[in-house]
């Protein structure tokens, strides 16, 4: 299992009129090949920030970025060309993601078009077709336009759009939070078939931690731009550390009637992520705050075999 | 924790409905293209279709206005002066025995053109100083619409009387003069609807699959910001008119024997107390034309862009 991608104290801060926005701050990952990562927490956490900054969509602040071996966190306009054709992106709204005056054939084929793949119009029609069979749409789309579409079909046109470059890795922005659930299912079975079939390496954002707990393998928690709990799925839901994650997990509707299960509810609002006080992002709604919490921010930490977490009492709640 | 399922987690898990069963062709979808929807749409406004007609009668007019009125528009027959609309004369002579009608007729070509090229020039150079100016932000728009405030600052009329006076009379010296007024207007429009474009996810997504900036704003940015342009650019061939027309009426357009509405009105003036009918027939051709174009520019507006209507 070799390291695809490499992320090393990665930082995006945005200027805003009140200050320094700390969108992304200070995040490190990789993820293996042919694996995914799933990125939760709430909205304005700075998932899609994070994602973006990854594959070059926005400059960052600071930080290293390794790809498939490679230096990439400086990058000239030639070389992120050709970076883009292994980096793509599917988007949240599939609503507002594809371009309304151009055809399903149109979107498909531009990134085709634009990398010069195809030697003549026979050739991209041919590839165009293929996209369309590989991601379930039915040819008789080719030339409806977006809004003709439904949710799931359009996203499918996403998905289309970013294989087709045959790119080595995605950032999957929520791309299944605007479609029903049954939808939902069926595009998240299309992703993992995609993955398993053409080794895709995917970093999988979103809010839903049950959506993550179908497609991970590694499951990564953010609180306001900081990475607060790290580990495999499994582990992550069976033995969950930081107290922020122990609140996302209760929140999930459980269909056992047997089992009474505390949800532990968040008090207070998320506070500001601009310019953030020291210490813990999470003290001012953490129930076992200490003094110490807000005095520095707690390192990640390596409590359990690949299972990191940044917080002070994991170890002593976790015992007792 | 991790032996109970939730509810969607069971959904998510049990519900794998195929691919190919997804695709199945079992759903009636019907291709419409979007021009008929557009026409199907614009149909509906019965007095905006009226100007679409008047409109292209006036194009026809303007067009074989040799055929209508083969003698041309300036034909002197000064022993029959003032002469009152009749059936040999349908809209009388002037001051100097020129048939009105024939005039009016040949006049149709010159306000057409006028508009239509002024309107041209605004819109080619608004729609790229506004391209500019929304797409990179910052400090290049900054400076751009700062130039463009200085513009307005200054009344259109005022403007185009200015700059026809340095230039001097002439067809083209007018239609630059009218142009240049009506640059602001478009820059704007087109500057604030790439604003709302530019946040859209797709151009995110064109980024992404390796767009050139140039491609970004004529493949995608410029295509959905169509609509508000070519709105604004149908009622700009009316104000155009209007400007040409009131530019020459002040002796700052084109001079005679050229028949231009506004023109017209200037030569028709002092005799207005007894001769009526100088004046009221390049009025109305005036008023017809603005009026057409003004209808059919608010139709179009809102067959173009259904969310307006609702
Ligand atoms: N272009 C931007 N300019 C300023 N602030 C931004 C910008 N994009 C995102 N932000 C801010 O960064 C934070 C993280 O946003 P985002 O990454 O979209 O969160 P998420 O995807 O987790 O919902 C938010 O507070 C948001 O307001
Ligand atoms: S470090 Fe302190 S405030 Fe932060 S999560 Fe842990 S206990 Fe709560
Ligand atoms: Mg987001």
């Amino acid at each position: 299992m070799s390291t695809l991608l490499e992320v090393k104290n990665l930082k995006k801060y945005f200027k805003t009129p009140g200050g320094m926005l700390h969108a992304v701050d200070d995040v490190s990952f990789s993820i293996n090949r042919g694996e995914t990562l799933g990125v939760v927490g709430e909205s304005g956490c700075g998932k899609s920030t994070l994602g973006r900054t990854v594959i070059h969509l926005l400059p960052k602040t600071s930080g290293q970025i390794i790809f498939d071996g490679e230096d990439i966190s400086d990058v000239d306009d030639h070389k992120l060309k050709e970076l883009r054709r292994d980096m793509q992106m599917i988007f949240q709204d599939p609503f507002s993601s594809l371009n309304p005056r151009m055809s399903i054939s149109q979107i498909i084929s531009e990134p085709l078009k634009i990398y010069h793949v195809c030697k003549n119009s026979k050739e991209l029609d041919s590839r165009v077709t293929a996209l369309m069979e590989t991601v379930g749409l039915a040819l008789r789309f080719r030339d409806a336009y977006p809004h003709e579409l439904d949710g799931g079909r359009r996203q499918r046109v996403g998905i289309a759009r970013a294989l087709a470059l045959d790119p080595k890795f995605i950032v999957c922005d929520e791309p299944v939070s605007a479609l029903d659930v049954s939808i939902q299912a069926q595009i998240l079975n299309l992703m993992q078939d995609l993955q398993k079939e053409r080794g895709l390496t995917f970093i999988f954002i979103t809010h839903d931690l049950s959506v993550v707990k179908h497609i991970s393998d590694n499951i990564s928690v953010m609180y306001l731009g900081n990475m607060v709990e790290k580990s495999p799925k499994k582990e992550l839901f069976d033995n969950p550390l930081h107290p922020y994650t122990k609140a996302l997990l209760s929140a999930i509707p459980q269909a056992s009637i047997h089992r009474k299960k505390e949800r532990i509810l968040l008090e207070g609002e998320i506070t500001s992520p601009i310019n953030p006080k020291p210490g813990c992002r999470f003290a001012a709604r953490c129930i076992y705050a200490q003094d110490r919490c807000r005095e520095a921010a707690p390192p990640l930490e390596e409590m359990a075999p690949g299972h990191f977490c940044a917080c002070y009492r994991a170890k002593e709640l976790a015992q007792g | 924790m991790n032996n109970t399922v939730s509810f969607k987690e069971y959904i998510l898990k049990t519900g794998t409905a195929s691919v190919q069963e997804y695709s199945a062709e079992n759903d009636n979808y019907v291709r419409k293209s979007q021009l008929r929807e557009i026409w199907g749409r614009f149909c509906k406004n019965k007095i905006a279709l009226l100007g679409l007609i008047c409109l292209l009668l006036l194009v026809a007019m303007a067009l074989f206005a040799d055929v209508i009125a083969p003698e041309g528009y300036d034909n002197q027959d000064l022993y029959n002066k003032f002469a009152l609309p009749s059936a040999e004369h349908w809209f009388g002579t002037d001051n100097v025995g020129r048939d009105i009608f024939d005039r009016v007729v040949h006049g149709s070509r010159i306000s057409l053109t006028v508009g239509m090229i002024s309107v041209s020039i605004a819109a080619v150079v608004g729609i790229l100083l506004g391209s500019i100016a929304g797409y990179y932000g910052g400090r290049t728009d900054n400076i751009i619409m700062r130039i463009l405030d200085v513009f307005m600052s200054v009344p259109g009329i005022l403007l185009s009387l200015s700059i026809a006076a340095a230039l001097g009379p002439g067809l083209f010296n007018l239609m630059i003069a009218v142009g240049i007024g009506s640059v602001p207007g478009y820059a704007r429009i087109v500057r604030a609807s790439i604003l709302s474009v530019k946040e859209q996810e797709y151009i995110e997504a064109a980024h992404c699959i390796g767009c050139s900036n140039a491609r970004i704003i004529f493949r995608h940015v410029l295509p959905n910001c169509l609509a508000p342009i070519i709105v604004q650019a149908t009622l700009g061939v009316a104000s155009a008119i209007l400007v040409a027309s009131s530019m020459s009426f002040l002796g700052l357009g084109l001079e005679p024997p050229i028949p231009e509405w506004g023109a017209m009105l200037s030569v028709g003036r002092p005799y207005i107390r007894d001769y009526w009918h100088l004046v009221a027939f390049p009025g109305i051709a005036i008023m017809i034309t603005v009026f057409s174009l003004n209808v059919f520019g608010d139709g179009l507006r809102d067959a173009l862009d259904p969310r307006l209507k609702q």
